[in-house]
């Protein structure tokens, strides 16, 4: 860590280390938002915000990704809820028109695998995406999602058998 | 995690960096946007801070002094014989007379020993 990278308020975080997991940070803000780009990137900078001013302390209790990813996770609850429901409205308005013209003959495999995900309930979602996806373990995982770790690694099972579930039934629908 | 969960893992990795391939901003550009917003947010407390300071000295300055000021009235206040406080009220008869109040002093005339009794 060089010494001029340290930010000033918060002395366990350089803006180097930063950097290095500046685009997985983007991802989970992205999928906090329902991939919104805009909302994303709001989110990502309001969080460096947070640790520039040192209202959100690294104190080294984990590791720097779980606790940025706490911090998006924290702010994308209270500032984007409202925001976020909205955006769903929308775009679930626009899925309907856009279900009725557009059918692809040849479903994409990784999509069918993402909508399955994403048709999962909140928590198991995330649970599935912070250890499947951003390498996490289930116990930064739950961490990140504030909740214990075994309330944590309930989730995490009960995805994945809900997970398996989905795809047998899509697999046997095809 | 056993084979199917590993495989599962594989493919939800694929799916999801499928999902955000080339969507991340340039850090840079990010940085200096949060640390505008820092530098404003600081300019804006800044600025607050200066007119509440502002505010407090011109009502200091504009408060009324010296000719103003009040006395009570003395002969107003040698006059008057009831007072009461304000926790008084909580009394069933609050006001009562000072001068009704002190207890009559029985006086002898008479004496023993070279001494009233």
């Amino acid at each position: 860590m060089r010494d001029s990278d340290v930010l000033d308020k918060n002395p366990h975080i350089s803006r180097s280390a930063l950097e290095a997991i500046h685009s997985q940070v983007f991802g989970w803000a992205l999928s906090r938002c329902d991939y919104d780009q805009t909302v994303a990137e709001d989110l990502v900078q309001q969080a460096y915000v947070e640790l520039l001013t040192g209202k959100a302390r690294f104190e080294q209790r984990s590791s720097l990704k779980t606790f940025v990813f706490a911090v998006v996770q924290n702010l994308a609850r209270s500032r984007y809820r409202r925001i976020a429901s909205r955006l769903r409205l929308v775009q679930a308005a626009g899925e309907q028109v856009a279900d009725e013209g557009f059918h692809p003959a040849e479903p994409d495999e990784s999509k069918m695998l993402w909508d399955t995900v994403q048709q999962l309930p909140q928590r198991q979602r995330d649970i599935i995406e912070l250890v499947f996806c951003r390498d996490m373990t289930i116990e930064a995982a739950s961490s990140v999602m504030g909740v214990s770790t075994g309330t944590g690694r309930v989730h995490y099972d009960r995805a994945k058998k809900a997970l398996k579930a989905k795809l047998s039934e899509r697999g046997t629908a095809r | 995690m056993n084979e199917s969960d590993e495989r599962m893992q594989a493919a939800l990795s694929k799916a999801q960096a499928k999902q955000e391939a080339g969507r991340a901003p340039d850090f840079a550009r990010v940085w200096a946007g949060a640390e505008q917003r820092v530098a404003s947010r600081r300019r804006r407390r800044g600025m607050i801070a200066g007119s509440v300071a502002v505010l407090a000295l011109a009502v200091v300055m504009l408060m009324p002094y010296g000719n103003d000021i009040r006395y009570i009235d003395t002969d107003e206040l040698l006059e008057t014989t009831s007072w009461s406080a304000p926790s008084d009220s909580l009394l069933p008869q609050h006001q009562f007379d000072i001068y009704g109040e002190i207890p009559v002093i029985i006086e002898s005339t008479e004496t023993y020993g070279g001494a009233l009794l």
